[in-house]
């Protein structure tokens, strides 16, 4: 009987082990399962969003409108392309100081395309204007300012002046230049010093995203998807591998004078921005700054400190100082149309369908412009460098089937010099994180299906 | 005290073995718990502007690849998931489920009408990013690039993604659903000048 008793009392005893531990470990379950629930029932509130191309350099007896486009999302409206009521004005002066001049922004062909038209005494002006716009929810619910920083960082609108042209004609597609040196170079795979693909071979080929160059010839290259740089010292065949902590995706880089290296990553979430981070010559993270804006595309150094251009701004906005973070806010105040050199000034670039307006700008306004014309459809501006007095630009030519790029020396009497590079883009990398002028030679970062490299272009002018 | 132990032991095992498959189903039910299989909403019409308003209330959702279904949460219910699986029923479409929508597309290729999925149906559309990078069924064509306006859209053999805006610099800003690791979102990108690239437009806009 006790025997029975106690076969029994143990198969009681487990039973109910088992039984409390399953009801526990469902209830766990279902717990986490409310948790997933949860966060996808977190509403998100209703947003404006708008962008505009602004005007930046114009011509004389130009007709100066700015457009935007401009939608309010509300994520209970049914059906989902119904967009909220917007209302909006621009805030405009003359030159770069004073006050602004309320215009009130009005629909033109539908209800998300705002447009001011420019009074003629400002457009003509020959300090151009500065403006901001201000549109909002006519409910109340949101609103934002374009450019962000509003009165205190306005776009500027400059008048071209006496302007060089330059009419490249039709595109001669095939002959293009020949590098001078391959000065780094690495196969795509996982071995000790390959470059990875971020989504391998059956994806968007994505890899080796960026790269910089310093002045005494060192190259490094942004390896993500293996969440490192490899660097080349001046002649080297090997890079040296340095560790970063950093996302793993598409990315832009920029060395600092002081050797250190500020990654510009490109992803963002809700409420984060994209990040930047800095890392001393041996990888060691040294500080990291959100950016203002929801997209960045581009970092480069300023006079004073890493600067990145982002959108929808369309401003560059200084993203640290003497390796501090700058708050979003200090970055949106600062935010500036040109992009400022180390030499001093600006440079401004507007390209509009096949023509590239590009200046240098001073305080009492543009010093040298530049209009290129193209019978080949023009795309992207990837690069556009003070060299000496003259001006180094390199942008995309292509047609629907093939592309190449085209770099320029422009100076004050016109083109001094022009090649054609290889697209040599069969991975994606950081948009604008193609080209890279250093010491007299431009730099190209090209790829093919067997890895990526990089190669020096000089451009003394003989 | 024997009881006890037994009673430990049996509660552990059952506890562990119950609740084992929580975190790996994290990744795997948001299709099943979320999304439907709605009929679409037959519309007489697309704009513009209302594709861009679609589109924009799927940034920051997720990406699934060969999905089409997500939520308006501004997160990624389903992170992490493994890359180049169709079935691990995340949340997100892949760019081209995410245009399919967007453009409000037919299930069927040769009917060019308005179909409004909901943000939850879980569909794909039967164009692969080559398919409408070739302008293959009847709403869609091939575009000159040069031409391209807002909400066209420019494709590659493996992607697509649709012009939100133009920038100065001559890239444009372009939504997409980019990958599992990215997820939906408005990056500038130069696709338009890249010769592995192809201009796509939707056939039959309103404005």
């Amino acid at each position: 009987m006790d025997g029975r008793w106690n076969t029994f009392g143990r198969r009681l005893v487990a039973t109910l082990g088992l039984l409390a531990g399953v009801l526990t470990g469902a209830a766990a379950f279902v717990a986490a399962g409310s948790a997933v629930a949860t966060r996808g029932v977190d509403s998100a509130s209703v947003f404006v969003d708008a962008t505009h191309v602004p005007p930046l350099l114009t011509a004389e007896g130009e007709r100066a409108e700015l457009q935007y486009d401009a939608y309010c999302v509300d994520p209970e409206a049914e059906p989902a392309d119904v967009s909220c009521d917007l209302t909006g004005s621009v805030f405009i002066r003359a030159g770069a100081s004073g006050s602004f001049r309320e215009l009130p922004l009005v629909t033109e062909g539908s209800a998300n395309r705002l447009v001011a038209r420019v009074p003629e005494a400002m457009a003509s002006s020959r300090e151009g204007f500065t403006y901001y716009a201000e549109i909002a929810a006519t409910s109340g619910q949101a609103s934002m300012s374009l450019p962000a920083g509003g009165a205190s960082a306005p776009h500027q609108s400059l008048p071209l002046g006496p302007t060089i042209e330059i009419d490249l004609g039709r595109h001669a597609f095939g002959k293009t230049q020949r590098a001078d040196e391959r000065i780094a170079e690495v196969s795509w795979g996982e071995g000790l010093n390959d470059a990875g693909l971020e989504q391998g071979r059956n994806l968007t080929p994505i890899g080796a995203s960026a790269f910089d160059v310093d002045p005494s010839g060192v190259v490094v290259l942004l390896d993500q998807a293996h969440r490192r740089m490899l660097r080349w010292r001046r002649g080297s065949s090997t890079p040296t591998r340095v560790p970063l902590e950093i996302a793993g995706m598409l990315a832009d880089v920029s060395l600092a004078t002081d050797g250190s290296l500020y990654v510009l990553e490109s992803v963002s979430r809700r409420e984060h921005t994209p990040v930047v981070r800095r890392f001393d010559s041996y990888g060691r993270g040294l500080a990291s700054a959100v950016t203002a804006e929801r997209t960045s595309s581009q970092i480069r150094q300023g006079p004073t400190g890493p600067v990145v251009l982002q959108q929808p701004s369309g401003q560059w906005m200084p993203i640290m100082s003497a390796g501090s973070p700058l708050t979003p806010d200090i970055q949106r105040r600062r935010g500036r149309s040109g992009r400022p050199v180390r030499g001093g000034g600006e440079i401004v670039v507007l390209r509009r369908d096949s023509e590239i307006r590009v200046a240098v700008v001073g305080h009492a306004g543009v010093r040298r412009s530049w209009q290129i014309t193209s019978e080949t459809a023009l795309a992207e501006v990837q690069l556009a460098e003070p060299l000496g007095q003259r001006l180094v630009v390199v942008a995309r030519v292509y047609t629907d089937d093939v592309d190449e790029f085209v770099a320029l020396v422009l100076g004050a009497a016109g083109l001094i010099s022009r090649i054609s590079l290889d697209a040599a883009d069969w991975a994606e990398t950081a948009p604008l994180g193609r080209f890279r002028l250093a010491g007299g030679s431009l730099y190209q970062l090209g790829s093919t299906p067997a890895g990526a490299f990089v190669d020096r272009f000089g451009l003394e002018v003989r | 005290m024997g009881s006890l132990r037994t009673f430990l032991a049996c509660f552990v095992t059952a506890f562990f073995l119950s609740s084992a498959g929580t975190a790996a189903a994290y990744h795997t039910r948001f299709v099943a718990d979320n999304c439907n299989y709605a009929a679409p909403t037959p519309t007489p019409y697309i704009t513009r502007d209302g594709s861009a308003t679609v589109a924009l209330r799927a940034r920051y959702e997720g990406y699934q690849w060969a999905g089409g279904c997500w939520n308006d949460n501004n997160v990624d219910d389903s992170p992490g998931d493994t890359t180049e699986n169709p079935n691990t029923g995340g949340e997100g479409g892949d760019c081209s489920g995410f245009t399919f929508k967007v453009w409000r597309e037919s299930e069927t290729e040769s009917n060019a009408g308005f179909y409004q999925w909901g943000m939850l149906r879980h569909i794909h559309g039967p164009y692969v990013a080559a398919e409408f990078k070739s302008g293959d069924g009847a709403p869609n064509i091939t575009y000159a690039k040069s031409a391209l306006i807002k909400m066209d859209a420019l494709a590659s053999q493996n992607h697509i993604g649709m012009i939100y805006a133009k920038n100065a610099d001559g890239t444009d800003q372009i939504i997409e659903a980019k990958g599992e690791a990215y997820g939906t979102n408005i990056w500038t990108r130069t696709y338009r000048g890249d010769s592995s690239y192809g201009g796509v437009r939707r056939t039959g806009w309103s404005g």
